[in-house]
């Protein structure tokens, strides 16, 4: 979470204080946290005081992770997109986020790299889900979304999946 | 208030377990999803769940508004992550708070199992038994290779975060954190202070998680954690029986110091406390102190936050200090 003075630095503070009846709630950066209150929060430390620490999920990597996202590369090659979520190369780059279970495709090359230095592997070896929906012919479930889309007037969402039906009709066909 | 779904040993030195599932759906963006796909997204797991009846009743679905006040206060009692309190979403969870379900965080879910002490792998099997009634009615984003995909990279895979908190004052005394930091990243494992700011934790207290979540089973990772668990469990108890027979009155000052703050103080701030708790911890453990119970204590830690207090920084130190002089009047010196 950012801090919502500053809106740069890592919140590590709820700051909240009653005036007049009103509480007003921020979540803030150390430096923040000292500029508003005038004294170095030791009380409401939200995120660090708290029991569990938790952005422990959030981001173990960080210290070294941006490095590895930060590329000279960067620059140049800006304008690549997925095709899903619409995510950008440089967003991928500054965030260090997915956009989509696609943006592993789409930006393989920079992901699959950066996810074995990471994890030091590149396979999985845990549990899969229970693939019911395998069993399913995928058409038949495209087309159930497609109807849903058109009946929703989501547009845009159905040209795509009638897209992808044609294309899977191809295949099976050819 | 969230109470501990299981109770696992070492209670006085493992204080806690929770173990983390991060889940996407297939047909879903992790970016930009419009509230109506976030609510339909929770009402699927929620009938996921109803779909099993004895396990439904346990569970009830709730709306989390972004910054309210019942929102900071269900992060502060570890039921849901800061960032499902800033952003809002839903909750789906057991009355007691053992388990939560979150959905509204950078993934699409995020399934949560508490429990007392060190049970790493009962809280494994409750949180797998959950994921698999939903993931057999709701296709899942997972790739052969890489497992279960996660909007961060750092999570893909299992996508398991296995965290046990433990209370490790002798060891730090002992300057053994840093060698306790280069084992457990050795193994793909991490160590933080679980209170304070930097270098500084407070109260001694600590928490043992694993970074690696690919090309490692769940099993092994809850393997992995309780073996380093039970190691550095057994360090500390070795060390706290040394300081115990070389500094004794060092030991027992600390101790009971700590009994006479909190059984009088008036007005008393969040870090305070959780050194004092610390210290009673270790006096229940030494048989310093009798007439609480390690989980009490950890009961009363939750109650102690600011957030679940509320009011004026006064009025927090004043109702913290109530708290813990309630706690502490059963709690006796036996020696
Ligand atoms: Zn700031
Ligand atoms: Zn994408």
């Amino acid at each position: 979470m950012l801090c919502q003075h500053c809106g740069k630095n890592q919140a590590t503070t709820f700051y909240k204080e009653n005036i007049n009846g009103q509480t007003k709630q921020l979540a803030l950066c150390p430096q923040c946290a000292a500029e508003l209150t005038g004294e170095t929060p030791t009380f409401g430390s939200l995120f660090n005081s708290s029991f569990w620490n938790d952005d422990f999920f959030k981001d173990p990597f960080s210290t070294w992770g941006s490095s590895l996202f930060s590329s000279p590369k960067q620059a140049i090659s800006g304008g690549r997109r997925c095709n899903t979520c619409g995510m950008t190369e440089s967003e991928l780059r500054r965030t260090g986020r997915a956009g989509c279970g696609d943006c592993y495709n789409s930006f393989s090359d920079i992901l699959l790299p950066y996810i074995k230095k990471l994890h030091g592997a590149a396979a999985h070896v845990g549990t899969a889900p229970k693939q019911v929906e395998q069993s399913k012919n995928p058409l038949d479930e495209l087309k159930t979304r497609l109807s849903d889309a058109v009946k929703s007037e989501n547009y845009e969402e159905a040209a795509k999946l009638r897209d992808e039906i044609r294309r899977q009709e191809g295949e099976q066909n050819g | 208030m969230a109470e501990f779904e299981f109770h696992g040993g070492f209670a006085e030195l493992a204080v806690s377990t929770r173990v983390r599932l991060a889940r996407n759906f297939k047909g879903y963006t992790y970016r930009d999803l419009t509230a109506e796909k976030q609510k339909e997204i929770a009402d699927k797991i929620y009938n996921a769940i109803n779909a099993a009846p004895a396990i439904a009743k346990q569970f009830t679905f709730s709306e989390i508004k972004a910054g309210s006040e019942d929102a900071l206060s269900k992060v502060e009692t570890h039921q849901i992550s800061p960032e499902l309190a800033q952003n809002g979403g839903y909750l789906i969870a057991t009355e007691n708070g053992g388990v939560s379900i979150m959905i509204g965080e950078e993934d699409h879910m995020r399934l949560q199992v508490m429990g007392s002490g060190l049970c790493p792998k009962e809280c494994m099997q409750e949180a797998s038994r959950l994921a698999s009634l939903i993931e057999s009615q709701i296709p899942m984003d997972y790739d052969k290779n890489l497992g279960y995909l996660t909007a961060c990279p750092s999570n893909i895979g299992t996508g398991l975060r296995a965290s046990v908190m433990l209370h490790l004052p002798m060891l730090e005394r002992a300057g053994g954190i840093s060698e306790l930091l280069n084992a457990a990243g050795r193994q793909g494992f991490t160590v933080r202070g679980a209170y304070g700011e930097g270098s500084r934790a407070v109260g001694g207290f600590y928490q043992l998680s694993n970074q690696i979540t690919l090309g490692i089973s769940e099993d092994n990772i809850i393997e992995k954690l309780i073996e380093i668990c039970t190691e550095v469990i057994e360090k500390e108890k070795n060390l706290r029986h040394r300081v115990s027979s070389q500094h004794e009155l060092e030991l027992t000052d600390g101790v009971c110091r700590a009994v006479g703050t909190l059984k009088n103080a008036r007005q008393i701030q969040t870090n305070e406390a959780i050194d004092c708790l610390s210290q009673i911890l270790i006096g229940i453990s030494m048989k310093y102190l009798q007439g609480v119970s390690p989980e009490d204590i950890w009961k009363t830690e939750q109650r102690i936050q600011p957030a679940v207090l509320g009011g004026t920084t006064n009025e927090r130190d004043k109702k913290r200090a109530d708290i813990l002089r309630n706690l502490t009047k059963p709690l006796e010196i036996i020696i």
